[in-house]
């Protein structure tokens, strides 16, 4: 198959005509929405789904081919969340919050991101090892994880920073008060007009000092966060089903097979379309994030999906797991961030992180990444494309 | 049949916000609430479509005076600045006081 049948196999599928179907709905405002209820089950289904068949085929081969690729993902997360952080702080300018927002939104996993992946693949018939259900429950929290730790610690480390500065300027005061004693000073009203302008910096000061305790105390208690993360119902479903699909195996699964298998992809199309529409919604907001969020949503999950390809290939992964993990690698979570980061980071701005992930990187990978990481990995496999 | 006067205070917040402000109403001793989900227009656009994180909550609470001060200070102080929240309080008749704190 050539490169253009690959892009035109891919672009013409269900799942991405659906997609751009959602966006025009919503363009041309349209009243065509999926009702609430089924948008809510669509994702719990999905991943029930994922793990299930992740479950079964983990059985198959077994826990010690995966150990290696699970490492080397955690480690590439973990890596992609830091170096992200850095480019966004250093040369995007945003300020911590939104800079550890979005370096987590992209080091995250997309859970929606993975199941077009898994279409994709079924679609050019190729399989993948069936462990990567687990590697994505797993890889799901880290990013999170490391974050709002990251993000946490940089706030108490400011608050000390502005209190030390605080002292140091009082006694600087009480210096400079004592000299003005010494020296007699006869002009009474300019030293109440300095005193007045202390004060009034003392205060702005410690206001600044409130505020970022505030953005520390909401939610300091990592215990909390990591719960939450962890309790959170994607990776409960998700891990969940992994192990149902590993106790039940193949012959149990005969039984639910007509609905955790071949309802998957008409599903999947039906939570498509809303994506479609709820990303067209968001499509105004894009000039709001500015040139180099843009660039950044585009350019990165390039990059990582390349950096994922290739260390899977090189780990001994087949064509389509190199594929899946280039996928995960490059996907932003803009299912699970948003509930996490509005809590756990509220100072950050979620239009951001849920413009760019939603509205910029998802139909990104799904139209064009996806077709050239599979030529990627096909070439670094030996094969012809 | 004797009324009683009483507050109201509504609050209406995004979705993700909610769990704080009931925090705050236990932490004031607030024993009871009804709250819905809402959708609206406001400074952060149509509220109530997209992701489920978009929506609005309007919570009611029925609380005596000196509880919707102590109530609304805390939620300015600490909530106010990261999250979409507006709110106002009312004048209401209730047949039973006491059930109020």
């Amino acid at each position: 198959m050539d490169i253009l049948a690959i892009v035109q196999a891919n672009v013409l599928t269900p799942i991405v005509l659906f997609f751009i179907l959602g966006v025009i709905a919503a363009r041309i405002k349209s009243d065509l929405r999926i009702p609430d209820a089924i948008s809510s089950i669509l994702p719990i289904y999905l991943l029930a789904a994922i793990g299930l068949h992740g479950g079964i085929e983990m059985r198959k081969t077994g826990f010690e081919s995966m150990v290696i690729p699970m490492i080397a993902a955690i480690v590439l997360s973990i890596i992609m969340t830091l170096y992200h952080y850095q480019i966004l702080r250093k040369i995007g300018k945003f300020n911590i919050f939104d800079s550890y927002a979005l370096a987590s939104t992209y080091g995250a996993v997309g859970a929606v991101t993975f199941s077009v992946g898994l279409s994709f693949l079924r679609s050019q018939s190729i399989s993948s090892e069936g462990y990567l259900a687990a590697i994505l429950a797993v890889l799901e929290p880290i990013s999170f994880i490391l974050s709002i730790f990251l993000v946490n610690s940089a706030a108490v480390k400011n608050i000390q920073k502005k209190r030390e500065q605080l002292l140091s300027e009082k006694e600087l005061q009480k210096k400079s008060s004592s000299t003005d004693i010494l020296k007699d000073h006869p002009k009474q009203e300019v030293a109440t007009e300095h005193k007045k302008a202390e004060h009034n910096h003392t205060f702005t000061t410690s206001k600044e000092v409130d505020e970022l305790q505030k953005s520390v105390t909401t939610k300091s208690n990592m215990l909390e966060v990591l719960h939450e993360t962890i309790t959170g119902k994607a990776i409960v479903i998700l891990l969940g089903s992994i192990v149902i699909g590993y106790v039940i195996g193949e012959h149990g699964f005969e039984s639910i097979k007509i609905v955790f298998d071949d309802l998957f992809f008409g599903a999947l199309v039906i939570f498509l379309l809303e994506m479609g529409v709820v990303a067209g919604q968001r499509l105004s907001d894009i000039r709001k994030v500015g040139l180099f969020l843009i660039i950044f949503a585009l350019v990165i999950p390039t990059l990582n999906g390349t950096i994922g390809v290739v260390t899977f290939t090189y780990l001994g992964l087949s064509t389509g797991g190199a594929v899946l993990f280039g996928t995960l690698m490059a996907s932003a979570s803009f299912i699970a961030a948003p509930a996490i980061f509005r809590t756990a980071i509220p100072k950050a701005n979620p239009s951001l992180y849920l413009t760019s992930a939603l509205g910029i990187t998802f139909p990104y990978i799904v139209i064009v990444l996806l077709p050239v990481l599979l030529i990627l990995s096909t070439t670094l496999h030996g094969g012809t494309i | 049949m004797r009324l009683y006067n009483i507050k109201l205070l509504t609050i209406t917040c995004e979705i993700m916000a909610q769990n704080f402000v009931k925090d705050i109403l236990k932490k004031h001793k607030i024993t009871g609430y009804t709250s819905y989900e809402v959708g609206g227009l406001g400074d952060r656009g149509i509220r109530g479509q997209g992701l489920p994180e978009e929506k609005n909550v309007k919570i009611e609470i029925v609380l005596t005076n000196e509880s919707a001060e102590k109530v609304v200070e805390e939620i300015s102080r600490t909530l106010f600045a990261d999250y979409a929240i507006i709110l106002y309080l009312s004048d209401v008749q209730v047949a039973r006081p006491e059930q109020f704190t």
